[in-house]
């Protein structure tokens, strides 16, 4: 038993009193590196990865080099909570980019407060993310946006759309996105005939669809994730289900398209960002990613590579190595928060950043991804006045 | 629990009154050396204070498991229903109803007693495996009513937020060294009364059951009623944890109560040693930590971050391939 | 009526891929008493062994699916030997948490060798029957029957539940007939006493780990086949078997083969005519309900006393 605690003490120790390095600048990226959202937090890293990477062959920020730190939160609250307290409580770190699940961030953002330390989103879209904390960011729309923006596409855009179910993920992106749309589609005129639940991470859904195929819906819009989005929509087809398919951005992924197949076919998806839409910047990140990288980025990959842009332009502008941890955080937060007109906005891969007072961004569209012939690609019709 | 005030306990009881202090003097010393340029790399006070505080309401757990998992013998893999109930019942009443945290609080253990004896009821003649599947049969139900019942929280997926931090004489109890102390207090008061009740004639009726059901029967012992009593006690003392964890944590949701964290306060009682309330709590702390310790940066390398819950398995697999009969027992 | 049957059909096929599943927890409970836990994860492994078969070592299916069957029962051989052997004689939630131990290094082993990111069978390494589609625009159907409804029946559900039906039967027959077989029982009803009657326990265990395995690989390769492939399938998949097993009265063979079906059945129909979002609770509730009437399972000795 001694020897057992003696040895755990010394690894202990020699850990704690490791030694550190100088002349970096640490930045934080915490999304679900593990757990049942890993797929995210895969591209998540490689979109950071390239700006890191681009950063530090350009010379760095004022000649100090940008360290990342990846902070795996699982997806789930009680994970996050401790992964905000650990960087918080981290004097070389200097900001957050982070959470991706709305769960995580909200979860984090009451420690990010009381340390004062910015948490830049790169994925969470629930309302409640950027309310009541002055220190949380997202450089992409929010549910309540997009879950509007979607009961208006199918009403207006898409032709001989009268009855819409809604197939949820059950959780707070899901559901959250789902009481936008229903909210919206009722206002419009749209009549739900069915709003059906299933579990995150769930394969077969075939018991939920086929007791949406017998109540006949014209349009079926999917509030969840790819994962079980491209499932969805693959057994939909094999139970007869002949309805428009409609996702958010939660589908907005590659393997989408090689899970559901040739079912994926005819899918419509709104997304924050669609690199078809992007100009020669986002072409140049897009080819990059591929080298570095051997796949194609996706959505979530292109919005950390801004968010950790925003945060390399903030620390440039703002670092100051004689100012003690607490300045050059509230610094990062000040720049960021003058960011609210579209001329001070950062322009990115993604577009224009740039802030309300509660922290979102509001100006960023939704774009309108279908798939066709097995790739994603800009629809025909946007709706772009809707804001 | 019966060593003698030696130099060692001494210290030992020292380090566990002034550990705030400890930890924030530490941060200093830290803070100081960083000013001539030598980096330590010391996670923070404030963070390793948040690892105890959760590792002790892993202990509390931990003690309450123990009661019906290490006492009676039956195997509980459900036991983080009382968790969320607790949980839920003092956010509920706190966020949403506005409830001062101490009615909040004895409420929520009442509530979780009175459901720790309705899911006790039916189960009283089953043993084993049969027992456990039910247990966890009733987790998974109360954990799919908080997720699939929007009303009842309010948002989505029990998306509880903004839980008040408890106050007293106009003092605000919101910093993590505040909430040690909380924890503390509680904790010594549940490991007070199960090691009372362990060393009664409840104590010994408990083992009795655990041992030989029919046997204790035939001596006497009213099986059923000290089952309730178990499953209440240990039922009570979940919810009093959920109850902590929920003004702790500020915003709940319900992955904080899933499958896994039945099974890892399961693991805790075992790893240090079924039926002792040292041991319940020497495993929880190791097991309570060991998921942040292994995070990358604190002893593996940021390389192999995503290695760390298999680390964490292959740990549990040489703990218990080395010590079977837990930690706190001699080698079987 | 034309959806029930439709929801009933969903309920038989998933019912037999659970009751695969819960063929492999039952097995080694009725021997060894032991929640194998990390069954759930052999089952995942079977799937991606399967996978990287024929993907990377480019092997035809028919071959890729026994050999990925033989890894399998050799992975749950060395795992019985590496890890559960040394705890024959320990208490027995210990090797309860030595199989929580497993599952955890399993399932972070794949994560870490093939990526959280879901995964399927290409379609062109597949038996062209296996493969059914409907044509959007002709309203043509490959390789499936129609069913009343709209719906279809493609042949490839046909054939897991003909496969699990016809496992099932071998398995039971190789029980009760076979010498190993009847080696197993006797295990099952005292270790100790086989042991003494010259019978090699620790062989026979091996033998059911094996079985067990190669089972919960075919299962895995049909989930992955009607399905997907993720590191996570085989916790959300076995959990529900687990409870079939159950269900059926652990130990119990045949109630497995029933849990299965039967849980599979509440699933699909608790969640095509509930609720969606109570999905696998209402399978639960039955579980419930069925344990509390009969504390023993449906085909569980009601003496057993295994606490």
């Amino acid at each position: 038993m001694r020897n057992w605690l003696t040895g755990l003490l010394i690894i202990g120790l020699v850990s704690i009193f490791g030694c550190g390095q100088q002349k970096e600048l640490k930045v934080a990226v915490a999304a679900p590196y593990t757990g049942g959202a890993a797929a995210f937090g895969e591209m998540i890293r490689r979109g950071a990865e390239l700006k890191q990477k681009e950063i530090n062959e350009a010379g760095g920020i004022n000649g100090m080099k940008l360290t990342l730190l990846f902070e795996d939160d699982a997806g789930k609250g009680s994970e996050a909570s401790l992964v905000a307290e650990r960087i918080a409580n981290n004097p070389q770190i200097v900001a957050v980019v982070g959470h991706f699940n709305s769960d995580c961030s909200l979860a984090g953002q009451e420690i990010y407060d009381r340390a004062g330390i910015v948490e830049l989103s790169p994925g969470s879209t629930a309302v409640e993310v950027c309310e009541g904390s002055p220190w949380t960011f997202r450089n992409l729309y929010h549910d309540g946006f997009q879950g509007k923006f979607i009961a208006h596409y199918l009403d207006n855009v898409l032709t001989g759309i009268e009855s819409v179910a809604v197939f949820f993920d059950n959780d707070a992106y899901g559901r959250g996105l789902r009481n936008a749309f229903v909210a919206e589609a009722e206002k419009i005129g749209l009549t739900l005939v069915a709003s059906e639940a299933y579990e995150r991470d769930s394969t077969n859904f075939k018991a939920q669809l086929t007791s949406i195929k017998a109540k006949n819906p014209d349009a079926i819009f999917i509030s969840g994730l790819f994962t079980e989005a491209s499932l969805i929509v693959k057994q939909g087809r094999e139970a007869g289900i002949t309805a428009q398919f409609f996702g958010a951005d939660g589908v907005d992924s590659p393997d989408f398209l090689t899970v559901a197949g040739s079912a994926a076919e005819g899918t419509y998806l709104t997304t924050p960002f669609t690199f078809g839409a992007g100009g020669a910047e986002a072409k140049q990140m897009e080819t990059n990613f591929k080298a570095l990288h051997g796949v194609a980025p996706d959505t979530w990959a292109a919005l950390t590579y801004d968010a950790v842009g925003m945060i390399k332009e903030a620390l440039e502008k703002t670092y100051n190595a004689d100012a003690s941890i607490e300045e050059n955080r509230k610094a990062i937060r000040e720049h960021l928060a003058s960011l609210d007109t579209p001329e001070e906005g950062y322009k990115g891969v993604t577009g224009l950043t740039y802030f309300d007072i509660k922290g979102d961004t509001v100006n960023k569209p939704a774009y309108v991804k279908i798939v066709k012939d097995g790739q994603f690609v800009a629809a025909e019709k946007q709706l772009s006045e809707l804001k | 629990m019966k060593d003698k005030l030696t130099p060692k306990t001494i210290t030992f009881g020292l380090v566990v009154c002034f550990l705030p202090l400890l930890m924030y003097g530490v941060d200093d010393i830290v803070d100081f050396l960083s000013r001539y340029d030598i980096y330590l790399g010391w996670p923070g006070g404030e963070y390793m204070l948040r690892i105890i505080v959760r590792a002790c309401v892993y202990m509390l757990l931990a003690v309450g498991l123990n009661i019906v998992c290490g006492f009676t013998g039956l195997l509980d893999l459900g036991y983080v229903c009382f968790y969320l109930i607790g949980g839920y019942t003092v956010g509920i009443l706190m966020a949403r109803l506005g409830v001062s945290y101490w009615i909040a609080l004895p409420l929520a253990v009442l509530h979780g007693t009175v459901w720790g004896l309705l899911r006790g009821a039916p189960t009283l003649r089953l043993t084993g495996d049969y027992f456990a599947i039910v247990t966890f049969g009733f987790a998974e139900l109360f954990f799919r009513i908080i997720r699939n019942e929007e009303w009842l929280v309010g948002a989505p997926n029990g998306q509880l937020r903004g839980i008040p931090s408890p106050t007293l004489f106009g003092i605000t109890f919101n910093q993590n060294w505040h909430n040690y102390y909380h924890i503390l207090i509680l904790l010594t008061l549940v490991v007070f009364i199960t090691y009372r009740l362990q060393h009664s004639r409840v104590g010994r009726a408990w083992v009795a059951i655990r041992e030989d059901e029919q046997a204790a029967e035939s001596m006497g012992i009213n099986v059923s009623r000290y089952k309730s009593l178990a499953f209440a006690v240990s039922a009570a003392i979940g919810a009093l944890g959920g109850g902590f964890i929920a003004q702790f944590q500020v915003s709940i949701s319900v992955p904080f109560f899933d499958f896994w964290e039945s099974i890892l306060i399961l693991c805790m009682v075992v790893l240090g040693g079924m039926g002792s309330i040292r041991g319940a709590m020497i495993g929880a702390a190791i097991l309570g930590s060991l998921g942040e310790v292994l995070r990358p940066g604190f002893i593996i390398p940021y390389q192999f971050g995503n290695a760390r819950y298999l680390i964490f398995g292959i740990i549990l697999i040489l703990l218990m391939r080395f010590r079977p009969g837990g930690l706190s027992l001699k080698k079987a | 009526m034309a959806q029930l049957l439709e929801q009933f059909i969903n309920g038989l096929v998933l019912g037999g891929i659970y009751a695969l599943i819960a063929v492999g927890y039952t097995m080694v409970y009725g021997i060894i008493q032991l929640i194998n836990f990390a069954h759930g994860e052999i089952f995942m492994f079977g799937a991606y062994l399967a996978l990287m078969l024929i993907t990377v070592f480019n092997i035809p299916f028919w071959i890729a699916v026994p050999a990925s069957m033989l890894l399998c029962a050799m992975l749950g051989m060395l795992i019985d030997l590496v890890a559960y052997r040394p705890l024959r004689d320990a208490p027995r939630l210990s090797a309860l948490i030595t199989a929580i131990g497993i599952s955890l290094v399993l399932q972070n082993l794949a994560r870490m060798i093939w990526s959280a990111r879901p995964r399927l069978f290409p379609t062109e390494t597949l038996p062209a029957f296996l493969v059914s589609e409907v044509n959007m625009q002709t309203g043509e159907i490959l390789n499936a029957i129609p069913l009343p409804g709209g719906g279809i029946l493609p042949y490839r559900d046909v054939c897991i539940l003909l496969l699990a039906v016809v496992l099932m039967i071998a398995l039971n027959r190789l029980i009760y007939l076979t010498k190993i077989g009847k080696a197993m029982r006797a295990c099952a009803q005292n270790r100790v006493a086989s042991n003494l009657m010259g019978i090699k326990t620790n062989q026979v265990i091996a033998v059911t780990f094996a079985i067990g395995s190669a089972l919960g690989a075919i299962a895995g390769i049909m989930v992955g086949l009607s399905e997907n492939i993720t590191p996570t399938m085989g916790y959300y998949k076995g959990v529900a078997a687990f409870a079939a097993a159950v269900l059926g009265g652990i130990g119990n063979i045949t109630g497995a083969m029933f849990g299965g079906i039967i849980i599979g059945l509440a699933e699909v129909l608790g969640a095509g005519y509930i609720s969606g979002g109570y999905r696998l609770a209402i399978a639960y509730i039955i579980m419930i309900a069925v344990i509390v009437i009969r504390p023993s399972g449906l085909f569980g000795k009601s003496t057993a006393n295994r606490a």
